[in-house]
């Protein structure tokens, strides 16, 4: 981690129309930073807006007031150095996950040999080599989403993006993911941005925690974990045995039942 | 329960007992038509009997020229369908992915739904003589509403993620018409021509029975003038079998051209 921020939320509140003259505060007055290259987690109970404050950044939705900004420009409207990953599948169905993952860069007009290289290296990082002439529909779960992964990264972003990446995956499935994401992560150089609602995920990917309040959206506090004394482990269960891991996570649990209860 | 096996709620037949039940209704009924005729239930005029209808067809496809007839109806299909698919495949797709599109067009294109058009035969016959042209005139406007609106729904449907994942990768909007969005529903549209081709050999009938001097409507209705039953029923079974084959051969279609939507 260099300490230099890629991208800044300044001042951003989102408010939806709802029609009829009826709107919804989803995310009032928020204000981080993102370090380049470091995992930023976006934590908080439903209803935090923390899928908005994403969306908001991949430029998908546009910011009622406030700017994000990104490597010095401010974010109007999607871009490739923005790459998103969503919790639903996105694979496209009819080419192969070669073709997938190469989509990006072919419509960005990368030369073919440039592709080919990069589509290799990156189907080689998820660990999908064995299935790269394999349509979508072939794969399990979690193999789809590395290979939107991978789509993503061979795409070159300056900042990956995921929602909920492994919400829809089964309990080992998506534990497998994580730490490939430490290492994707570490291997890459890629700053990164996640949200979720699992706290053990949370803690064990941030390098930053920004923790956000419900109804509206609020930034309630940002929380580094300090227990991991700046390093990023790539096994879970060494993770989980550190000294404050327990501490953090009940800290976390603190506060999203306090969200729990005030919403009650 | 002992009638499980071959009388479950709701569980899947299988194989064999489909196909028994499928030669046995078919089998029934061809039971009863050559009882009823070779009994004397039925006046032999009104309702020949099966064998005699088989041989009439036979004897009309190989001495009396009947397969210039069934040349003439399918490629009336085939060309007023293809005009129709050229027209309504463009449209739909565009109209289902920009609303400002649908929004020209769709208040249009529902109204002409609601117009039969068997209606349009009178006009159509006075524009365009008794040529191709008004036959050709009422199939495609028999076809095409319901296909922009099926292909447009379809369109629609295409989930908002797959586009957002294009958009993230860098793609402008046309880009995502014609590398994300058409791809994703053109099994759907397939499917949706499929479904249009049965209603446009509805259309066809109807066209040469009203006015026309050639094609299978025209042979029956040439048939009834002269009291050849067998030869109406021959017309009937022609048209049912082109239906059929037309169906099998977008139902191989579909199989050849999405090999990704098979799983295993």
């Amino acid at each position: 981690m260099t300490g230099q921020s890629t991208l800044q939320i300044r001042n951003v509140s989102k408010r939806f129309d709802l029609g009829r003259g009826r709107s919804v505060q989803a995310v009032q007055d928020i204000s981080f930073d993102v370090e380049q290259n470091s995992i930023c987690v976006l934590l908080g109970p439903s209803g935090c807006g923390k899928s908005t404050v994403l969306r908001m950044m991949a430029g998908l939705e546009t910011p009622t007031e406030g700017e994000i900004v990104i490597g010095g420009r401010t974010v109007d409207g999607p871009g490739r150095d923005r790459g998103m990953v969503f919790q639903a599948y996105t694979s496209f169905d009819w080419l192969s996950v070669r073709k997938n993952v190469e989509f990006g860069m072919k419509i960005n007009g990368l030369p073919a040999s440039e592709r080919k290289d990069r589509t290799a290296h990156f189907i080689d990082l998820v660990g999908l080599t064995k299935f790269a002439d394999a349509y979508p529909s072939q794969l399990s779960g979690g193999m789809r989403q590395r290979v939107a992964i991978a789509r993503t990264l061979a795409n070159g972003p300056e900042v990956l993006l995921m929602d909920e990446p492994f919400g829809a995956l089964d309990a080992e499935t998506r534990w497998l993911m994580q730490e490939l994401m430490i290492n994707v992560a570490e291997q890459t150089s890629t700053t990164m941005v996640i949200v979720t609602h699992d706290l053990e995920e949370a803690i064990f990917l941030a390098d930053k925690i920004v923790f956000l309040s419900s109804h509206p959206g609020r930034l309630k506090e940002e929380i580094v974990p300090q227990f991991k004394n700046g390093k990023r482990i790539a096994d879970k269960e060494k993770v989980v045995k550190l000294d404050g891991y327990s501490d953090l996570e009940a800290h976390l649990m603190r506060l999203m039942r306090q969200e729990g209860r005030e919403n009650e | 329960m002992a009638t499980n096996r071959f009388f479950g709620l709701r569980k899947p037949v299988g194989r064999r007992q489909r196909l028994v039940s499928a030669f046995g209704i078919w089998a029934v009924f061809f039971g009863v038509w050559i009882f009823a005729s070779s009994a004397g239930l039925v006046n032999d005029l009104l309702v020949p009997a099966p064998q005699k209808v088989f041989a009439t067809t036979w004897d009309l496809f190989w001495e009396r020229g009947f397969a210039s007839d069934v040349m003439i109806s399918i490629s009336r299909v085939v060309g007023a369908f293809a005009m129709a698919c050229a027209v309504a495949v463009p449209l739909g797709v565009l109209m289902g992915a920009f609303p400002a599109i649908e929004a020209v067009f769709a208040p249009f294109v529902s109204a002409w739904r609601y117009l039969p058009a068997p209606s349009f035969i009178p006009i159509l016959l006075m524009w365009f003589g008794t040529g191709e042209a008004p036959k050709l005139a009422l199939l495609f406007i028999g076809v095409i509403f319901f296909l922009i609106t099926l292909i447009m729904d379809h369109t629609k449907n295409v989930r908002e993620e797959l586009v957002e994942t294009a958009l993230t990768l860098g793609a402008g909007r046309s880009t995502v018409v014609m590398k994300v969005v058409f791809p994703a529903v053109l099994p759907n549209i397939v499917t949706a021509m499929r479904q249009m081709l049965a209603m446009a050999w509805t259309y066809l009938v109807i066209a040469e029975i009203v006015a026309s001097t050639t094609g299978i409507g025209a042979m029956m209705m040439r048939a009834r003038r002269f009291l050849k039953t067998d030869e109406i029923l021959s017309g009937i079974i022609v048209i049912g079998a082109l239906g059929l084959i037309f169906d099998l051969l977008f139902a191989l279609l579909h199989r050849w051209a999405f090999p990704y939507l098979r799983k295993s």
